[in-house]
């Protein structure tokens, strides 16, 4: 998972940047990505900005927003946005989306959804398990109607190695730190090493998988999900990408189905083909029912 | 416990999905439920390569196209192709009264810099005014180093004030300090146009940085 906001301090000295290019900068960070820094964050963004400009040897703000803004290959936009966000993941981060998954969207799904058919979530990029598990946790603990359904979670990534630790379910406690003593010692299990492993029998309801988001022939056998939760992935991508992307989650939802994108992505800025939805703090992106 | 495990998705899926020919995905991209027309988008686009028309096929049928979940599949596809032919197929949608279909042209234009940059002088000199104002729009979003000055020609001779607001629109981005005196006689020359006498201030402090 990633977040906007960075929080280490780099070495490089800091770039002034005028009012106006600041402003610049913004604006065309905002509509290539969808993520906003307010005048607050000056001093972040330029600190980053300059160390880009260090490192690709432009002589100034200006030959840097050059570089960004024509370069074909788009490479130093990517670098820019490797920069400008931090890979963390932990238990129930953004969990404001999970509240609105068990109090908004899956009591919606209830509704109308056929009794007899399970529920389907799909979780990926899941990283080292994480978001998978922390939905499980948030469905039986704050979902009422959860007895009364069958709820498969499927959790997918790119990078076997990261999908074998989320099937060990081993997490160090800067994991768990915003876990609740009482959950933690319901669904997982001091280890001697001091690591906490999420429980067996919470290991063994989530089907971890290998795949490759932009390789249709594996996402294809992907179908009929009624949550996706793929956040904070879209923006590492360029935007054939992320329509291609679009287009994925399309054709794995059922109808009605819906999607969760991380809080700095939004669907609109890529596709048109779902319609936005709010849930409590959340917004999210639905797939029409009679999907034309 | 609710959660169930039902193992991973089958992945013979796959291949039973992909095993229909280029002629019967053609055929149904003009089927009557666009369930079928957008699948046999997708499928199209994973034939091998031996199958060099199917952006024409894609191109026709988004002529007719009304579903946005098919365009969209098509849109999509003929981005990732980004032939100069698409583009050239694209361009006519700029005319369109469609407002939606015009605009996911000017999207997917905008993303196939190299196949659009032989079209835009064509685009640019168009006698639609609507249709060089999407044309200065593509232009502004390419990654063309060549951007800015043909931006610049736009405020030097365009006689539209929209068409010349989008290119200074445009320029407030990508424009240099050599563009100023271009931008100024813009002000010029639309000099009883408040929103142009704003617009121009606003490029000039951007572009100057202060």
């Amino acid at each position: 998972m990633t977040t906007a906001l960075p929080v280490a301090k780099l070495a490089t000295p800091a770039l002034a940047m005028t009012n106006e290019e600041y402003a610049k900068f913004c604006e065309f960070f905002y509509r290539k990505t969808g993520i906003q820094f307010v005048d607050s964050k000056k001093y972040y963004v330029e600190r980053r900005v300059a160390d880009r400009i260090a490192k690709t040897n432009s002589g100034s703000f200006r030959d840097y927003f050059t570089l960004v803004r024509f370069q074909m290959s788009g490479q130093e936009m990517q670098s820019l946005v490797n920069a400008m966000t931090v890979n963390e993941t932990y238990f129930f981060r953004e969990d404001y989306q999970f509240d609105s998954l068990v109090k908004g969207i899956l009591p919606e799904i209830a509704r109308t959804k056929p009794r007899g058919k399970p529920i389907r979530i799909w979780s990926m990029p899941c990283s080292s398990g994480e978001e998978p598990y922390s939905i499980a946790i948030k469905i039986l603990e704050l979902w009422s109607s959860s007895d009364a359904w069958d709820i498969e979670i499927h959790a997918s990534d790119i990078d076997t190695k990261i999908l074998d630790e989320a099937r060990a379910g081993i997490y160090g406690e800067r994991s768990l730190s915003r876990v609740p003593l009482a959950t933690k010692r319901q669904y997982f299990v001091r280890r001697p090493d001091g690591n906490h492993q999420i429980s067996a029998a919470l290991r063994n309801s989530i089907d971890f998988s290998l795949v490759n988001i932009v390789d249709p022939l594996q996402t294809r056998r992907f179908r009929d999900f009624d949550v996706i939760f793929c956040r904070n992935l879209l923006i590492y991508f360029d935007d054939p990408g992320r329509r291609e992307a679009a287009e994925m989650f399309f054709e794995a939802l059922a109808p009605g189905g819906f999607l969760c994108l991380g809080h700095s992505e939004s669907m609109s800025r890529i596709s048109s083909i779902f319609a936005p939805r709010k849930f409590q703090d959340s917004i999210v992106y639905q797939k029409p029912f009679a999907a034309e | 416990m609710p959660l169930v495990r039902t193992g991973p998705p089958d992945p013979d899926v796959a291949t039973k999905l992909a095993d229909r020919g280029y002629e019967v995905l053609v055929a149904e991209l003009w089927n009557t439920d666009s369930r079928i027309r957008r699948a046999a988008v997708r499928d199209l686009a994973e034939l091998p390569a031996g199958a060099p028309g199917h952006a024409m096929a894609l191109c026709d049928r988004l002529d007719v196209e009304t579903s946005p979940s098919v365009r969209s599949a098509i849109m999509a596809r003929l981005i990732l192709l980004g032939t100069p032919d698409v583009a050239e197929r694209l361009t006519d949608h700029l005319h369109s009264d469609d407002a939606q279909l015009r605009n996911v042209a000017i999207e997917a234009l905008q993303e196939m810099p190299q196949a659009v940059a032989p079209l835009l002088d064509r685009l640019l000199d168009d006698e639609d005014s609507d249709v060089r104002i999407f044309a200065v729009n593509i232009l502004a979003a390419l990654c063309l180093e060549q951007a800015p000055e043909r931006l610049a020609a736009v405020i030097r001779t365009d006689p539209h004030v929209n068409v010349c607001v989008a290119a200074l629109d445009g320029l407030v981005e990508v424009g240099g300090i050599d563009m100023i005196s271009d931008i100024e006689n813009l002000g010029a020359r639309f000099a009883e146009n408040a929103f142009m006498r704003f617009a121009v201030d606003t490029a000039i402090r951007r572009i100057r940085g202060a």
